[in-house]
């Protein structure tokens, strides 16, 4: 962690516009999905179909974005650090199909979504040691 | 949910992971050997292919299914990737690892259930 960039090239400050990025990313692909969706048609269990809508796209951008951030960021933080704190989105997630989709979460889907949070933030760093080894 | 969107879920997620691995694998041999080499070319190829397919699929659930439903599903990599450490590393299953994914499992089956 020396020599550390400063300004946009912090990578504390790639690691959050990592997250952002994938946490919007989910959230344009469910909207551009079911803007097209089409779920009496069995090809569209391909998801091709999913690229005529533009948020798909623009999806696929921040993905891409994410992916470019999370690999600067791993020049600088090591894996076994950087990951649990990337997992902040499955907090985030959950949180914007609630707010910005508007699902209707039961409380029974909320409990599972909580044990998997969980278990998640318990198990990220020996996860992380056994993908740096794999 | 049915049996093909399982088995859509499952097949999105271990192309996934299986990618981020072999892609991982192709930048380590990168590192040592350069990028203009079969070896690196095809890993990459193979591993571009996989996130592909894992990323249309995903695609086709989300037009079924609502986000907060098919997010938790995610945890299952962790389990993938805790098998594959068992069968490829011969690592030993540690307490706390085997309380994750305890909770990971039952949060997935309570998801599953809403």
């Amino acid at each position: 962690m020396q020599n550390r960039p400063s300004g946009f090239g912090n990578p504390w400050l790639q690691l959050g516009l990592s997250v952002v990025c994938v946490f919007a990313s989910e959230l344009l692909l469910k909207r551009g999905a079911s803007e097209v969706a089409a779920p009496d048609d069995a090809f569209s269990w391909t998801g091709i179909n999913g690229l005529a809508s533009p948020l798909v796209w623009w999806a696929i951008v921040l993905i891409i974005a994410s992916f470019i951030s999370w690999l600067y960021v791993l020049r600088y933080i090591p894996l076994s650090f950087a990951y649990p704190l990337s997992r902040v989105v499955d907090i985030l997630v959950p949180l914007g199909c609630w707010i910005f989709l508007g699902e209707l979460i039961s409380t029974l889907r909320w409990c599972g979504i909580g044990l998997v949070v969980f278990g998640l933030a318990l198990v990220a760093k020996p996860i992380a040691k056994m993908e740096e080894r794999l | 949910m049915t049996f093909l969107a399982f088995l859509f879920i499952l097949i999105s997620l271990v192309t996934f992971v299986a990618a981020q691995l072999i892609l991982k694998k192709a930048m380590e041999f990168s590192a040592t050997h350069g990028m203009r080499n079969s070896y690196f070319v095809s890993r990459v190829a193979i591993g571009v292919v996989l996130m592909t397919v894992s990323f249309f699929l995903t695609l086709g659930l989300l037009q079924r299914f609502d986000l907060s439903y098919l997010y938790p599903f995610q945890g299952l990599s962790v389990i993938f990737i805790t098998i594959l450490a068992a069968v490829v590393l011969k690592e030993k299953l540690s307490a706390r690892l085997a309380i994750g994914a305890l909770l990971i499992t039952a949060g997935i089956v309570l998801v599953s259930m809403s």
